[in-house]
Parts: structure tokens; sequence; C-alpha cells
């Protein structure tokens, strides 16, 4: 069965330039990803700010051109198909619900614009699917007479779902969509987005920093660190038994709601990786708490693990006496 | 406080739109008819007006009140028509440059910077002396050279919109480019362009009467303003209101106008967007 999303050897960096005096520099945001996602799948990609997780859902929806690589919807080449074909198989519900509506148009022409934009709908029958889609992310027909300012975020957030789905597509690609909200919307959004995807079998590429979340709705999880896929296995594989120190660092980072622990110290040290200054070799050695000299010096490549896969030195030492 | 300016700067305008549009209907005399026999006639406020003319008669003994209502056709009309023009001219240019950035705004860059380098009132000189002064001429020059506020406007706040999500949105739902730019990005920087539009408006009005009072504006004997101050300056030392009527108008008029503007950015910018 081909794979709902293929994505081979994605890779961007952007010039960054230097001024006057300085140098241009090189950022590479995301550096030879590959991955398939079945249909029905929740794939969670994970990983701290500046990752590239954000520029990987970019490219996946067409925004971004890749340097290199391509990404395949249902064995179709993404860079191949028109913009209102892709439209109809892949859509974003982004992070801000204040920054993703256009402030000047009323919620029912917001959610209406993708069927608009196909161009050969009658307008009787746009009119009565949005309304439907409406409906079924919660919103009532009075509400979307209302300009977005008018609603709050977690509505907001719920008109940029149907605007999402209303063209019925395969593939959804969540960018953070609950993490402007407050907590006690966040749920209803999730089981939301959860209903929705069982009933119109969708597949989701669900990008999150927060790892409660992508255990919750996640089936599979990637693990992102500078530009790369460090490990990738089962949610279930990877919340249980993380191989990576990196991923067993971001399990170790959740805040607990014990009071007095503070902030978990998992030995990551304060500095910040730098995309524009990615070190040899493991891209982890500096911050890592078990890295070994080797570690400085040789490129780490794909091991395989209990329920999927992770690019650690220590591991492939592990297997041998 | 900042709504009295808004409101103040509305009715000026209102009362010089409606001036304009009324005028051949609420004027008392013909504004082109000439009586030798009661040239420079004084206003209402001196002794031995005439209440027939309230705001006297020029040197043609043509009813100034008459010609001072006219006059706000022909400035109106220029700064409307002005202001039609080089907004179109400007946003269109500004919003593709921001828009799609790269060459398209280099070019864009370049006929700024290029508009920026040609001095209007020596282009308005040329060219009336080629082809002769006319209202048309007047419209058209303005409008082809007072775009590039417009343009600089649209461009940077174009370029701020388009990194939005909802902007990303609408190229994910498959919207065409310009369905994006009148949908998404126009309704969006409209009233930016709006305050720009009655800066525009006042800078053409004043413009017309600078160009009218060197004689390379509004041909005689349409009433323009300048061209009124122009006509009455060889009477200014005995008959000062020649000037000073036609002065006093154009001042509250621009006055108004830009009012009217700073109270719009503030009532938008407060309000906007989010």
């Amino acid at each position: 069965m081909t794979p709902a999303i293929e994505v081979r050897g994605l890779c961007r960096s952007f010039r960054q330039r230097g001024g006057l005096l300085g140098q241009d520099r090189t950022v590479v945001a995301v550096d030879d990803v590959s991955f398939t996602l079945a249909g029905g799948g929740v794939l969670g990609v994970v990983g701290e700010s500046g990752c590239g997780k954000s520029t990987l859902a970019r490219i996946i929806l067409g925004l971004l051109p890749p340097t290199a690589g391509e990404v395949l919807v249902e064995g179709r080449r993404l860079a191949a198909m028109d913009r209102r074909a892709r439209a109809r198989l892949i859509q974003p519900v982004f992070q801000d619900p204040f920054a993703s509506l256009n402030p000047r148009r009323r919620i029912r022409d917001i959610v209406a614009m993708p069927l608009v934009a196909q161009g050969d709908i009658p307008a009787r029958q746009v009119a009565d699917r949005a309304a439907e889609m409406l409906a079924r992310v919660g919103l009532s027909a009075e509400q979307a007479e209302r300009y977005p300012a008018q609603l709050s975020g977690g509505q907001r957030q719920r008109v940029a779902i149907a605007r999402a789905l209303v063209l019925r597509p395969r593939i959804v690609i969540c960018d953070e969509p609950t993490s402007a909200l407050d907590v006690s919307v966040q749920a209803q959004i999730l089981n939301l987005l959860a209903e929705l995807r069982r009933e119109l079998n969708l597949t989701y590429l669900f990008i999150s920093h927060n790892l409660a979340v992508v255990e919750h709705v996640a089936t599979e999880v990637a693990v992102m660190y500078l530009g790369r896929i460090v490990e990738r296995a089962t949610a279930d594989a990877l919340f249980r038994a993380p191989q990576h120190p990196y991923t067993k660092a971001l399990l170790a980072s959740v805040l607990t709601p014990e009071p007095g622990l503070g902030v978990p110290d998992v030995g990551l040290g304060e500095t910040l990786p730098d995309p524009a200054n990615i070190p040899p070799a493991c891209r982890f050695h500096p911050r890592c708490p078990v890295a070994e000299p080797r570690c400085a010096t040789t490129t780490p490549h794909a091991i395989m693990t209990a329920g999927g896969a992770a690019e650690c030195l220590l591991l492939e030492g592990a297997g041998k006496p | 406080m900042r709504q009295a300016g808004l409101v103040l700067g509305g009715v000026i305008v209102g009362i010089a739109l409606l001036c304009a549009i009324l005028a051949p209907w609420i004027v008392p005399h013909d504004p082109f008819l000439q009586n030798l026999d009661n040239r420079l006639a004084v206003p209402f406020w001196m002794e031995g007006s005439n209440p027939a003319h309230l705001l006297g008669t020029d040197q043609l003994g043509r009813d100034y009140l008459s010609r001072l209502v006219h006059g706000a056709r022909i400035s109106m009309l220029i700064g409307v028509l002005t202001v039609v023009a080089s907004g179109l001219i400007g946003t269109t240019l500004g919003v593709l440059g921001g828009f799609f950035g790269g060459r398209v705004d280099d070019a864009v860059l370049f006929a700024i910077t290029c508009r920026l380098a040609i001095p209007v009132v020596l282009v308005a000189l040329a060219v009336v002396g080629l082809l002769g002064s006319s209202l048309t001429l007047v419209i058209l020059v303005l409008g082809l050279l007072l775009w590039d506020r417009f343009a600089v406007v649209a461009r940077s706040t174009t370029m701020q919109l388009r990194n939005l999500d909802y902007v990303a949105a609408a190229w994910s739902a498959g919207v065409s480019t310009p369905g994006i730019l009148l949908k998404e990005i126009l309704p969006n920087i409209a009233s930016h362009l709006a305050v720009v539009a009655t800066l525009e408006m006042a800078l053409a009005i004043l413009l017309e009467a600078a160009l009218s009072f060197l004689g390379l504006g509004v041909p005689p004997p349409l009433p323009s303003w300048g061209l009124m101050i122009a006509e009455g300056k060889d009477y200014m030392f005995f008959s000062p209101w020649v000037i000073f009527i036609p002065g006093v108008t154009l001042f509250i008029v621009v006055l108004g106008i830009n009012l009217l503007g700073d109270g719009l950015r503030d009532l938008l910018g407060a309000g906007d967007t989010r």
C-alpha cells in the first residue's frame, strides 16, 4: 500500500546575510529528512525551537521549496501538482489562530475560501458545505456571520480546522495547533481533531514541542534535532523506552506538577544549538550527557531499535561485545 | 479629543465636496459673468458692501463667492482624480513589489527612486510648455507623478502581511495569486492607504494652486483658487480680500483634509486588525 506521505531526502538551507563586514552564513534548517507515514496515522514531530520542525511543515505544504529531496503524497510528487490539486490533498492548521484568519473576512467566507478557490463548485453547494463544516466543528450559523475578532481563541481554531477540512483533504499538517490556546481549550481542540480524524479517515502530521500532547494524539513520533530526525518510533515504544540520549533528555524535561521540584535539570547544559553552526560528526555530542570521544569524530547512522530507529553511536556499540 | 480633529476635518471636507458637487445650483451668480461697472466690490464685513455679492467681486466684476464655490469644484476634482490615478499606480507597484520580493521588488524600488528624482514642478512646466495648459493635463501630470508614497506604504505593509499565516492558509487552499492579493492583502492594507490618500489629496490641491498661480495649471477663466490668488495679486494693496479669501479657503480645506487623515490614522490604527 502506498503511504499517505513519503518524504525522501528533504533538505532546506537558508542564506543569512552577514551585513557589510560579516560573512554570509548558511543556516541548515532541515537536513536529509526521510520518512513515510501510512494513511490514518498520526506522526508527531517533536523537538526544541529552531530544530526545523516548522520548516519541514512548510516544505510539505508547498509553501517553501526544498533545496533537495521530494515529497510524495499518495505516491504522487507534490512538486508536480498544481496548487488547487494539492489543496484537495493536504491542508494546514496553524499555531496562532489570531494570525491565521484574515481579520477582514467573515467566518463563513473564510471557511468557504478553499471551495471557492477550486473554481468549479456551484455557489449554492459552496455555502452548504461551508455551513455543514462549521456545524461539524461546533460553531453556530450566527457565529458564521461574525468576524474573527469577535471570536475566542478556541473558536478561531475551530474555524481554522473547518477551513482545513472543508475540501475533505487526505492529510492535515497541524503546526502546533494548540500551543497558542488556553489549557482548558487545548483538550477540546485535541478531541475535535481526534474525532474528525476517525470520521474522515485523515492522516495527521502533528508538530509540537508539547510532549504530553504528542503522547496523547500520535501513533508514531519523530524527534528532530538541528534539522535531522534523530529518533523515530511508535509512540508507545518512544515514550516507554526512549533510545536516543536527546529523546531521553526531552522526556526528562517535562515539568511535573509536583511543587518544589522546579525545572528539572536534564544535563543538556545551558547553550542552545545554533543551526548556522552545526557540530561535526554527531550533531548532538556537545550537549550529550553520555557523549564519548568517538562521538566527535564519527557520524552516526540510523540503528534499528525496538519500535523504530535512532541515530546514536552508543546504540551501535551496545549490539557488539 | 482625537475624535474632534476627525469630526472637524470630516465637516470641512464634506462642505468642500458638497460645494464641488452642487456648485452650479447653489451659487448666486454665474462665476464667468463680468460686470465692469461693479469691479472690486467689497465683501460683507466691510462698509459699502452689496448684499448681492457677499464676498464682493473681482477685478472684472465677477461674483467672488460664486467663483470660490466653483473653485472647490476644480480643487476637489483634481484632488480626487489625482489620488485615484496615483493610488492605482502606486498601490499596484507597491503590492507587487512587497508580495513577490526579489527581482520584482528591485524593479519597483528602482521605479520609486526614479520617480523621486523627477521634480514635479519642472515636469509640469515642460509639459505645459509643450502642450499648453489644461485641466486634464494638470490631473495627468499630478496623477502620474504623485504615486511614490502609495508605492512605499503599500510595499512595506504588504511585506509585513505576506508572511502571516492567513496568507499561507489562502496559498495552501489553492487561492490564485490575484485572489490572494485582492482579498487577503488589499483589504488589510486599505486603512494605511486611506491615510496616504488624504495626504496626497491635500498635496495635489496645493500643487494645483501653486501651478495655477505660476500660470502652469488650470487656464483662465476657470475659477481655480490658485488662479484667483494670481489674478488678485496686482490689487492686493488696495483690495487685500481678493487674495485673502481664496488663500484662507485653500488653507482651511487642506487643513481639513489633513485633520481627516490624522483622525483616520488614529481610528484605524487603534482598532486595526488585532
